[in-house]
């Protein structure tokens, strides 16, 4: 473990060492993100595949991405046969089941209703997962086209579009999002758009620069000299060279909007019982901290290890695909 | 600098009349009558008592009365006395939304921000009362930021790929990705619920500031989990930066330099890259101490805090729209503010950003 977070560092040195000495490295890895076939030649994304493979950490996330994403796929098959129904309240049978301790039967113990918490946290992970990626979509789509606007035409559209991300960025931004879901009313669509449609000023932002750095290149000046379009080179050869800036910052995003999303619903504001969210069990937990702790303890940690697992591979992916990212 | 100052100031006029627009727009796509709102569900109004209150709002377009001799009368609690102004057919005449904008704003800059729905208080009383608490809070969170953060991240960067170095990399991963809230919780569970025997019951449930608990123990002690709680992110944050900032100063020119001279490890370090490795990591933490100004609604929640975060957001929740549109612009003053002194002390202690070079160089 104690080596963990410095082995980026060290690959991206040996790397460099490798460069320099000109010594030919094994090309094992599939391109897999290139899509381009299995040849033994050496792609951009071959080699960022490659080192993201030798970051422990970043190898670690991707799989519990996978067993999250997975298990929450899944869930409907196995999880309310094995611990119960996420939602169903049995008065009868509550009564008996309500705030039990952890258990082999309940592993994470039952909430006051007496549902499964195990069960209700992997339905959980649904709402986070879709909003987190959902989210990070629209405030990816608005933000690139305002970044690409402000960057490429310069001038008045700049300065309206910078400041227009100036004056979102003025506001609070969890109350923000709050007085728009006090417009919208709470509910799981209301909470991703707004989340999605308020992130954009920093995507914006990052994309912005981005660009700035890829349009002097001259390869956009001769692109230009042979007659291709505005949208055009925008699309074929901006985007694509400023692609790995944008992938590590919505994976990063992901992150925070699942944050987001959990503070929302925490406060009330978000996805509406019975449908269970992390944010909403954190919430309920909060009355029996005393008598039953288990109750906020699993959604959290559900929680923690969701983010930081999207933040590790944002990190992984930067130091693979070697962004820079700028202060955002 | 003047220049530099002045240019700043001029930039946030936009961006502060962007955020009352906003605001203004929010208020009035709400669904709800705002009568509905300030009278509660009670009996129905009579129809001139109804009237009065949209005078009052500013909702209808409404006339000064005035006495025999043409001198402006007063209502018993000091302000002007207004009646509706009514059209041929005898309705009232709805006041036009541009000029209802120009209302609040131009009460916005005389520093009224109105008078609560449901609380019945003007809205600057009722932040001059709450406003305290987020201030000592931001204090105590500040400072908590300030130690730890600065301090881990110099620790971090000296001895780097250490035991300590490991540790604090992963405990500000940790800190970053969990939700603030939780954290809150999780202390209160380990020094409130499971160490009470040890705390003697200091932080028991609930925590608040707010002198509603009677206790035994000092004051101070109710500002620690809270200020731990919101100083979470941003101590991770800042140590962070203080570690990269420190590494890379130690590889530049000049340090290579101290170190050739003879200075031992400790001179160069205290002395040369410790000044530079700083800037950027105090101006984060000044920025960072706007955002707590503004009142963590979280933190507030979490632990009952009654600062301005918490009644904002309850606000919110009730419509009770003058305490939302009044607070919100406050906070953004605050921010602006602190931002603009953290840019101005950037700029007089670096003096690359006040001759216009680009600020890239994070």
């Amino acid at each position: 473990m104690a080596n963990d977070f410095l082995d980026v560092e060290k690959s991206i040195a040996e790397d460099a060492q490798d460069t320099l000495s000109g010594k030919p490295r094994p090309a094992s890895a599939e391109p897999m993100l290139s899509g381009a076939s299995a040849k033994k030649q050496r792609t951009l994304w071959g080699d960022a595949m490659r080192r993201l493979r030798r970051n422990k950490l970043a190898v670690i996330a991707i799989i519990w991405l996978l067993i999250i994403i997975a298990v929450a796929i899944t869930a409907d098959l196995w999880v309310p046969q094995t611990f119960g129904s996420p939602t169903a309240i049995d008065t009868a049978k509550s009564a008996g089941q309500s705030l039990l301790a952890p258990s082999l039967q309940h592993p994470f113990g039952t909430d006051l209703q007496g549902r499964d918490i195990l069960s209700r946290v992997i339905y959980g992970s649904r709402v986070s997962l879709a909003v987190g990626i959902l989210a990070t979509s629209i405030s990816t789509c608005i933000g690139l086209i305002m970044g690409a606007l402000a960057a490429y035409y310069g001038g008045i559209w700049d300065v309206i579009i910078m400041r227009l991300a100036d004056i979102f960025l003025a506001f609070p931004y969890i109350l923000f999002v709050i007085a728009v879901l006090a417009v919208a009313g709470p509910g799981f669509q209301n909470v991703f758009i707004a989340i999605g449609i308020l992130g954009w000023p920093s995507i914006a932002r990052v994309f912005r620069s981005a660009i700035l750095s890829v349009k002097e290149n001259d390869y956009v000046d001769a692109a230009r000299a042979m007659g291709a379009s505005d949208a055009r080179i925008i699309i074929r050869h901006i985007f694509p060279n400023s692609v790995a800036t944008i992938i590590v910052y919505a994976t990063m995003s992901i992150g925070g909007a699942i944050l987001t999303e959990s503070a929302l619903s925490f406060l009330g504001m978000g996805v509406q019982p019975p449908t269970p969210s992390w944010g909403v069990m954190i919430a309920d937990g909060k009355s029996y901290l005393v008598n039953a702790p288990w109750m906020m303890l699993a959604p959290g940690a559900a929680i923690l290890t969701t983010v930081l697992a999207f933040t590790m591979l944002g990190d992984g992916l930067r130091d693979a695909l070697d962004v820079k990212l700028k202060d955002a | 600098m003047g220049k530099y100052i002045l240019k700043r100031i001029l930039q946030f006029i936009p961006v502060f009349i962007g955020v009352t627009i906003i605001l203004f727009v929010v208020k009035n796509v709400v669904p709800g009558d705002p009568v509905k709102l300030i009278t509660g569900e009670g009996p129905s109004l009579t129809p001139e008592a109804e009237l009065q209150i949209r005078v009052a709002n500013n909702l209808v377009e409404s006339d000064v009365v005035k006495d025999e001799n043409g001198n402006v009368m007063y209502n018993s609690d000091g302000t002007e006395m207004r009646i509706a102004r009514l059209d041929e057919n005898g309705d009232p005449v709805p006041t036009p939304m541009v000029k209802q904008y120009f209302i609040y704003l131009g009460d916005l800059l005389h520093g009224d921000l109105g008078t609560s729905y449901q609380r019945k208080m003007p809205v600057t009383q009722i932040f001059a009362e709450k406003y305290p608490y987020t201030l000592r809070l931001a204090a105590v969170g500040i400072c908590i930021e300030i130690v730890v953060g600065i301090g881990a991240g110099i620790i971090s960067a000296i001895k780097r790929y250490s035991f300590w170095d490991v540790l604090v990399t992963l405990c500000t991963s940790i800190l970053v990705a969990m939700p603030a809230f939780w954290l809150g919780m999780l202390l209160q569970l380990l020094f409130g619920v499971m160490l009470k025997q040890w705390t003697g019951g200091a932080f028991s449930l609930p925590i608040s500031g707010a002198g509603g608990v009677v206790s035994t123990y000092p004051t101070w002690m109710h500002y620690i989990l809270p200020g731990i709680t919101l100083a979470s992110v941003s101590t991770a944050y800042a140590a962070r930066i203080m570690r990269s900032q420190l590494l890379d100063v130690m590889n530049a020119d000049y340090i290579r330099t101290a170190i050739a001279k003879g200075l031992t490890r400790r001179q160069v370090i205290v002395h040369h890259a410790l000044k530079n490795a700083l800037i950027p990591v105090v101006t984060y933490i000044g920025i960072d101490f706007g955002s707590m100004l503004s009142g963590a609604i979280l933190t507030e929640t979490v632990f009952n805090w009654p600062g301005i975060g918490y009644e904002v957001y309850n606000a919110i929740t009730r419509r009770d729209w003058p305490i939302v549109m009044g607070g919100v612009a406050l906070i953004v003053v605050v921010v602006m503010v602190i931002n603009l002194i953290v840019d101005i002390s950037y700029a007089f202690l670096d003096p690359r950003i006040r001759f216009g070079a680009p600020k890239e160089e994070k």
